[in-house]
C-alpha cells in the first residue's frame, strides 16, 4: 500500500483566497502591483502546468521507480511510517531543489523551461503560480535521482516537493518587507525571493533557494535586498507580449533556432551553456551585464534609485534584515 | 441485426460513461481552476488594478531606457504625444524604442532589422516603428521631427 496524497491539490483554495486578499491590498495600497492581463497569463500558466504535469510526468515517475529498485538503504515496506525520514527527505529535497533551480538559471536547456516563472514584470502571488509546462522535457529529474538511490520513495519525495512548492507561494509578494531577523537568516522570504526575480544587475542569478536560504549562503549565491534601489522584475529582455503560448515556448524556439544556425562545434554550447551566451559574443550573459554594472559603479555612473516598492507599500515590518 | 447494433451502441455508451467517470475528477478540477482564473482576472480588471505609466518627460524616458538596457544613457529623446511610447538615442548612435506593456514598460534596442514608416493621419504625422520582432509588434508614435527619427532608424 502506498499513501496517495497531493498537498498542492488541497492548497489550491488557499492560493485563490490569498491572491484575492493580495488584490484587495493592492487596491488599497499599490494598484500597480497587479495588471489584469498579466494575472490572466500567470494563472493560465498554473493551470497549464498541472495539465502538462499530468501528461508528461509519467516518464519521470517511471524513471524514479526504476531507480528505487537500486536503492542503497531500505526503509521497509511501510516506509511512510519511518517518521524521521520525512523531515530528512524534506531538507534533502530542498537541497536538490536548490541545485536544480541553479541549473535552471545557468543552463539554457533548463532555462527554456524555467524562464516562464520569471517572464512576468510583476511580482505578486499570481506570479507564484506561473509554473513551467515543459519542465519534464529537461534533465531536472537528475537532481532528485540521488535521493531515490539513497532510499527515499518517489512518493515521499513528491509529497515533500509539494509542501516545498506550497511554501514558495507566499514569498511571491511585495506586501511583506522583512520577516524577523532569525527567520530571514534561515528561511527563504519575500525579501530574498524578490532579489531572485529582479533584473537589476546587482541581483542577477542569485538566491536560488526554495525553502531554506542557507543553501545560497553555503554555496555563495546569496545577495541581500537593498532598500535604496527599486527592483525591476522579469527577464533581461522583457517579452513585451501577453501571448500565453509565446510566453511558454519563446525560449525553446530561440534556443532551437540558435542551435540550428550555429556552426557544428558550437551547437551543444547553445544547449548546455548559460542563457545569453553566444559563440560570436554578440549577446550578454548575466555575468557580463553585472561586470559592466560593476565597472560603471567604479566610475561613479551608478546612482541609487527610488525607494523600493516594499518600502512604499509595506504592510509588515516585523524586524530588521538578517 | 438491430439487436447487434443496439448491443454495440450500448457497449460504446458504457465505455464513454466509464471514461467520463474516470477522468471526471481531473475535469472538475480543471474546470474549477479555469473558473477561478477567469474570476480573479476579471476581478483585477473590475477593481481597476493596473494603471498606465507615462513616458512624457525626458527623465521618464531616461529611467525607462536605463531599465531596458542597463547603462543606456539617452542624449536625445522623443516622447509620444500620449506618453505611451518613446524613442531614445545615446551618444554611440544606438536607438531604443520603449513602449507601454500593460502597466509596465518594455523596449528594444533597434537593430538593422528595424524599420520606420511615416504616415499622415487626420491632421498629424505618425511614425510607425517595426523593431523586426513579430511578437514585440509595431509601435506607432506621434512625435516631433518624425522624419529625422525615421531616417535614423532606417539607416541602422
Amino acid at each position: 500500500m502506498t499513501p496517495e496524497f497531493n498537498p498542492t491539490q488541497y492548497a489550491v483554495p488557499l492560493f485563490v483566497a490569498a491572491v484575492l486578499a493580495e488584490m484587495i491590498w493592492a487596491k488599497l495600497r499599490a494598484p500597480d502591483a497587479y495588471e489584469p492581463k498579466d494575472t490572466l497569463v500567470s494563472l493560465s500558466f498554473g493551470l497549464g502546468s498541472t495539465v502538462a504535469g499530468a501528461l508528461l510526468g509519467g516518464f519521470a515517475l517511471w524513471l524514479m521507480l526504476l531507480a528505487y529498485d537500486w536503492r542503497l538503504f531500505d526503509f521497509g515496506p511501510e516506509w511512510w511510517a519511518v517518521w524521521w525520514a520525512w523531515p530528512l527527505c524534506f531538507v534533502l529535497d530542498d537541497l536538490a531543489y536548490y541545485w536544480s533551480h541553479r541549473a535552471g538559471h545557468r543552463m539554457r536547456w533548463m532555462w527554456a523551461a524555467h524562464v516562464n516563472h520569471h517572464s512576468s514584470q510583476h511580482y505578486n502571488l499570481s506570479t507564484a503560480l506561473r509554473q513551467t509546462w515543459t519542465g519534464n522535457l529537461t534533465i531536472g529529474i537528475l537532481f532528485t535521482l540521488p535521493m531515490v538511490l539513497l532510499g527515499f520513495h518517489p512518493v515521499m519525495i513528491a509529497i515533500c516537493g509539494g509542501f516545498n512548492l506550497i511554501y514558495q507561494f507566499w514569498i511571491h509578494t511585495e506586501a511583506i518587507r522583512r520577516m524577523p531577523r532569525w527567520f530571514e537568516a534561515v528561511m527563504n522570504t519575500p525579501s530574498h525571493h524578490r532579489v531572485h526575480h529582479a533584473t537589476n544587475p546587482r541581483y542577477l542569478d542569485t538566491n536560488y533557494a526554495g525553502v531554506f536560504i542557507i543553501w545560497d549562503k553555503l554555496f555563495g549565491t546569496f545577495t541581500p535586498e537593498v532598500d535604496d534601489e527599486k527592483i525591476r522584475y522579469g527577464i533581461v529582455k522583457q517579452l513585451g507580449s501577453f501571448n500565453l503560448l509565446w510566453s511558454v515556448f519563446h525560449e525553446w524556439i530561440g534556443m532551437i533556432a540558435d542551435i540550428w544556425r550555429a556552426p557544428w562545434k558550437h551547437k551543444l554550447s547553445y544547449l548546455l551553456r548559460e542563457p545569453g551566451w553566444s559563440h560570436d559574443g554578440s549577446r550578454e550573459t548575466s555575468a557580463m551585464i553585472r561586470a559592466k554594472w560593476e565597472a560603471r559603479k567604479v566610475t561613479g555612473e551608478v546612482a541609487p534609485d527610488a525607494t523600493s516598492v516594499a518600502d512604499r507599500n509595506r504592510i509588515a515590518d516585523l524586524g530588521e534584515a538578517a | 441485426m438491430t439487436s447487434v447494433r443496439f448491443a454495440r451502441w450500448s457497449t460504446c455508451l458504457q465505455r464513454v460513461k466509464t471514461s467520463v467517470v474516470t477522468i471526471s475528477p481531473l475535469l472538475v478540477q480543471t474546470a474549477g481552476s479555469l473558473a477561478a482564473i477567469l474570476a480573479l482576472s476579471g476581478l483585477a480588471w473590475w477593481m481597476k488594478l493596473g494603471g498606465a505609466p507615462k513616458l512624457d518627460s525626458v527623465e521618464a524616458v531616461q529611467r525607462a531606457a536605463g531599465e531596458v538596457e542597463d547603462g543606456f544613457t539617452p542624449i536625445d529623446v522623443a516622447c509620444d504625444a500620449e506618453g505611451a511610447s518613446a524613442l531614445a538615442r545615446d551618444a554611440a548612435g544606438q536607438i531604443m524604442l520603449v513602449r507601454r506593456h500593460g502597466n509596465r514598460l518594455a523596449g528594444r534596442l533597434l537593430t538593422p532589422q528595424a524599420s520606420a514608416v511615416i504616415a499622415e493621419e487626420m491632421d498629424r504625422y505618425t511614425l510607425t516603428v517595426d523593431p523586426g520582432e513579430a511578437r514585440f509588434g509595431k509601435t506607432t508614435l506621434v512625435i516631433c521631427n518624425p522624419a529625422t527619427w525615421a531616417n535614423a532608424i532606417n539607416r541602422i
